[in-house]
């Protein structure tokens, strides 16, 4: 059985998560539409089963095609970077990024939070839909 | 750390006709990579031990070395773009 799957089922079967909880859950581990078959490729997917890469797709109406594929081990490595910057570089970037609008402090993201940040990206699909037709989606396979 | 990239692949097209076609062998720099890494981690190691003794807490080599791996897992990179008729496709193997 899948080790997500056995995992899901334990966290049911002690309680700590409800029955719709486990569902929902188990749905999520689901294939994807659209989203590359690993026994097509088995190389494409680590031999946990879990994703390897981050897709980000963005399609325009004005026929304006974008799509990156990006190593989830590069994503990782990335932000465990950001936990080694030394403090003196740190402000530099931390004041530079709010002037340009994103008030993030990095010195706050410790190593134990990249790998729930991870295994939450794992999980996450954001699927935007334009108003004028532009789609963008972004997702780990 | 895992082996860096071996070769970088640029296709530029335009109309479906490809135009540019690069492959560049970067295994061929690597030598001269590992050297500056290398050079890199050592002057890391002195501003780190500099750092002990005025009892600040040493993190460049940390940062150095995470430098170096984070080269290493660029592989199996990829980025297309098409804008009306032209692509691009570039590629980290």
């Amino acid at each position: 059985m899948n080790p997500e799957r056995l995992r899901i089922l334990d966290l049911l079967a002690t309680g700590k998560i409800t029955a719709e909880e486990a569902d929902r859950l188990l749905d999520a581990l689901k294939p994807r539409p659209g989203a590359p078959n690993p026994d097509e490729n088995p190389s494409q997917t680590a031999p946990t089963g879990l994703p390897k890469f981050m897709y980000v797709k963005v399609i325009s109406v004005a026929g304006d095609n974008v799509n990156v594929k990006i190593p989830l081990s590069l994503v990782r490595a990335g932000l465990k970077l950001t936990s080694l910057i030394p403090p003196q570089a740190m402000d530099q970037i931390n004041k530079s990024m709010s002037e340009h609008g994103m008030s993030i402090d990095l010195s706050n993201l410790k190593g134990e939070d990249v790998e729930d940040l991870i295994t939450a990206l794992r999980e996450m699909e954001i699927n935007v839909d334009a108003k004028n037709g532009d789609n963008i989606r972004v997702y780990c396979a | 750390m895992k082996v860096p990239p071996y070769a970088l692949s640029l296709r530029v097209a335009d109309a479906g006709r490809t135009k540019v076609r690069l492959w560049l062998p970067m295994f061929i720099v690597w030598p001269l990579l590992l050297a500056l890494g290398l050079l890199a981690v050592i002057a890391a190691l002195l501003v780190d031990l500099v750092f002990l003794v005025t009892a600040r807490r040493p993190r460049y080599t940390a940062f150095v070395v995470g430098c170096l791996g984070l080269a290493g897992e660029a592989r199996g990179t990829e980025v297309f773009v098409n804008k009306e008729s032209q692509t691009v496709v570039l590629t980290i193997r």
